[in-house]
C-alpha cells in the first residue's frame, strides 16, 4: 500500500499563487517532489509553506495554477485522495475532554487503512500516553498524537508542516527515524521546517521558500545555507591582541568582536563560508570553550540569496 | 508491530462523534426541561382553569395578551403553549440548538480541529451535512423527552390534551428550532466563526418572535405573519389544530440552511 501506483510524480505543482485580499502568500510556485523522497521545504515564517502544503491538502484552494498530487487534482478527488495522505497541520491545536485514544479512533474511522495495536505501538515510541484526555496533554503530546494520526496509516504521501514544533532533541531524532523508515518503506515525506539542521539530517531534496517563491533548490549540500554561522569562542592564556593578529588574515569573519572578559579572550564572530581557517586559527591557542551556531533561517535565506533572488 | 485487524471506515463518523460528544450536554437540557414542565404544568388546575386567571388576563391591554400568547391561557392545550411550547420550551430549545450549531462548524475551525478533520478522507458537503443530522438527533430527543414529560402529566395537571395533539406540538417544537440550529451552523460555515454562526441563529429566531409578536397586534403588521417561523409553528395552535403545511415548512427551512451550510463550506477556504 506504500508504493505509487505510477511513475510520476508524488507532487507536482506548478505555477501555484495563492492570494489572501492584498497579500500574495505564495507567488507562481512550482515544484516536484519524486516519489519515495524526503522532501524538504524549508523558509523563515511567512515563506508560505504552510499555504503551499494546506493546498495540496484541498483545506485552502488555489487562486491559480496547477497542483496534482500522487497524480490527481485535490480539489476534485478529495476524500479518496486523502486517505492515502498523511497530514500534520503546522497549526496543529487539539483540545477537548476526549482521550487521545477517541481522538484517533474518529480518524482511523474516517479513513480507514489502520492497523490495530498500530496506535499503541507508535504512541509507545513516541511516549505519549493515550488514554488521558487531550486537553490535559502538553503541546509536545498533543504533536505526537498528530504524528500518531499522519503515519498509522502508512500512507504513500506524508505531508509534515512544522512537525518537530514543542518535541524534545530526542524526540526530534525519534521523529527523524520514523521520516527514514516511511522513505525506507517507498513513502514519500514532503516535511516543512524553518529548522535547517533538521531537514540536513533527513531531507535528500531541498527547496527554499521566501516571499511565497522558490529561492533556492537542490541537494542539501549545494545550498550553502549552513555556511554562515555565529561564533562564540573563549580563550585562555593569551592577549586580545594576539587574538586580534591571528584572525585578521581570516576573510571570511565578518562583525569580529575580541576583548577580555574574566580572565580569558572572547571572541564573537560571524564565519561566511568555510569554517576551517578559523579552526586552524584557533587551534594555537588554548580553547576554553566554542560554539558555532546556525543563525537564524530568515538571515541566512536573505543573506545568500536576497529578497528577489531565484537563483539556486 | 502487531499485524492486526485493518480498521474500514465507519458510516457517518462525524455525526456519531458529535452525538458522542454531546450526549452529557443533551442530558442537562433534557434535564432543564423536565424542570421548567415540572414547574408549570401542574400549577394548571389553580391558575389556569379556574376563571381567576382569565380574568387577570381580560384585565390585561389585549396587544400585551397577545404578545405574550395568553390569549387562550384558559384551556390545558393555551396553557401549555403560553408556558412552555411557545415560552420555555422554545427557549430552551432554540439556545441549546443555535449553540450546538455554531460549533459544529465556526466553532470547530476556531479551536482547530476543522482543518484536520478535513484534511482526513471526509467530504465538506457529508461534513456539514452530519453535522445538520446530528442537530436534528439531539433537539429531537429534546423534543421527544419534552413530548413524554407533558403526556405523563396531561392527566395528573388536568390539561385534557390529546397524544397526536402533543406529538405535533412537538414536531413543531423541534422543527422551529432546528431552524435557528441550522441558521447558525450556516453561519458558522461561511465564516469559520462561532460568534457569527450564534449571531445568525439568533437573529433567525429573535426576528421570528418579534414578526410574530407585531403580527398580533393587528391588521399593521398582519402581513410579518408569513415571514415568522414562529407563526408558522403556533399561529394555529399545534395542540389543537395542527396544520401540516406550516408545519413542514419549519422542517423545509431547515433543510434550506443545512444545505446551505454545506455549500458555503464546499467552496470556501478553512483556516
Amino acid at each position: 500500500m506504500c508504493t505509487s501506483e505510477s511513475a510520476g510524480p508524488a507532487v507536482e505543482v506548478r505555477g501555484l499563487s495563492k492570494r489572501f485580499g492584498r497579500h500574495l502568500a505564495v507567488d507562481d510556485l512550482t515544484l516536484t517532489v519524486a516519489p519515495g523522497v524526503v522532501f524538504g521545504l524549508i523558509g523563515p515564517n511567512g515563506a508560505g509553506k504552510t499555504t503551499t502544503l494546506r493546498m495540496l491538502l484541498d483545506v485552502i484552494r488555489p487562486t491559480a495554477g496547477v497542483v496534482r498530487v500522487l497524480g490527481q487534482d485535490p480539489r476534485r478527488v478529495g476524500p479518496a485522495l486523502r486517505r492515502r495522505i498523511g497530514y500534520v497541520p503546522g497549526d496543529l491545536r487539539l483540545d477537548g475532554r476526549v482521550t487521545g485514544r477517541r481522538l484517533l479512533a474518529f480518524y482511523a474511522g474516517v479513513s480507514g487503512g489502520v492497523r490495530s495495536g498500530e496506535a499503541d505501538a507508535l504512541a509507545e515510541r513516541l511516549g505519549v500516553e493515550l488514554d488521558r484526555p487531550v486537553r490535559t496533554l502538553s503541546k509536545g503530546n498533543r504533536q505526537k498524537l498528530g504524528l500518531v494520526q499522519a503515519f498509522w496509516h502508512r500512507p504513500e504521501l506524508l505531508v509534515l508542516d512544522e512537525p518537530t514544533s514543542g518535541l524534545d532533541p530526542l524526540l526530534q531524532r525519534e521523529f527523524l527515524a520514523l521520516v527514514r523508515e516511511a522513505r525506507d518503506a517507498g513513502q514519500t515525506v514532503l516535511l516543512s521546517s524553518h529548522v535547517l539542521s533538521e531537514l540536513q539530517q533527513v531531507a535528500d531534496e531541498i527547496v527554499v521558500l521566501a516571499h511565497g517563491r522558490v529561492v533556492a533548490e537542490g541537494d542539501v549540500a549545494s545550498l550553502r545555507l549552513s555556511t554562515v554561522r555565529h561564533v562564540q569562542v573563549g580563550l585562555g592564556d593569551t592577549s586580545v591582541e594576539a587574538v586580534q593578529a591571528a584572525l585578521a588574515p581570516i576573510g571570511t569573519l565578518r562583525e569580529v568582536d575580541v576583548r577580555e572578559q574574566g580572565g580569558a579572550v572572547r571572541v564573537s564572530a560571524t564565519a561566511d563560508g568555510e569554517i576551517d581557517p578559523l579552526v586552524k586559527a584557533l587551534a594555537r591557542f588554548r580553547v576554553l570553550d566554542l560554539s558555532a551556531q546556525e543563525p537564524d533561517l530568515e538571515e541566512s535565506v536573505l543573506r545568500l540569496y536576497g529578497q528577489e533572488g531565484t537563483g539556486g | 508491530m502487531a499485524e492486526g485487524v485493518v480498521a474500514t471506515p465507519r458510516r457517518l463518523p462525524v455525526l456519531r462523534r458529535a452525538l458522542a460528544e454531546s450526549w452529557r450536554a443533551v442530558v442537562a437540557w433534557a434535564v432543564g426541561i423536565l424542570a421548567v414542565l415540572a414547574l408549570y404544568l401542574p400549577l394548571f388546575p389553580s391558575i389556569g382553569s379556574n376563571g381567576e386567571m382569565q380574568s387577570i388576563i381580560d384585565s390585561l391591554p389585549p396587544q400585551l395578551v397577545s404578545t405574550l400568547g395568553y390569549d387562550d391561557i384558559g384551556t390545558g392545550a393555551g396553557y401549555t403553549e403560553a408556558t412552555f411550547l411557545g415560552l420555555m420550551g422554545f427557549v430552551l430549545l432554540t439556545i441549546a440548538g443555535i449553540s450546538w450549531g455554531a460549533s459544529a462548524i465556526g466553532g470547530a475551525q476556531e479551536s482547530g480541529r476543522l482543518e484536520l478533520d478535513l484534511a482526513h478522507a471526509v467530504g465538506r458537503v457529508s461534513y456539514a451535512l452530519e453535522q445538520a443530522l446530528a442537530l436534528v438527533v439531539r433537539l429531537a430527543a429534546l423534543g421527544a423527552f419534552a413530548g413524554l414529560v407533558i403526556l405523563a402529566l396531561n392527566g395528573p395537571s388536568e390539561l385534557d390534551l390529546t397524544v397526536g395533539g402533543v406529538v405535533w406540538a412537538c414536531v413543531a417544537l423541534v422543527g422551529l428550532t432546528l431552524a435557528s440550529a441550522t441558521a447558525a451552523l450556516a453561519g458558522g460555515a461561511a465564516s469559520g466563526r462561532r460568534v457569527v454562526g450564534v449571531g445568525t441563529g439568533a437573529a433567525v429566531a429573535v426576528v421570528g418572535y418579534l414578526a410574530n409578536a407585531l403580527a398580533q397586534q393587528g391588521d399593521t403588521f398582519a402581513w410579518l405573519r408569513p415571514f415568522s417561523p414562529y407563526a408558522w409553528a403556533f399561529d394555529s395552535p399545534p395542540l389543537t389544530d395542527p396544520d401540516p403545511a406550516s408545519i413542514g415548512l419549519l422542517w423545509l427551512l431547515a433543510a434550506v440552511f443545512a444545505a446551505a451550510a454545506a455549500e458555503l463550506l464546499r467552496r470556501r477556504d478553512v483556516g
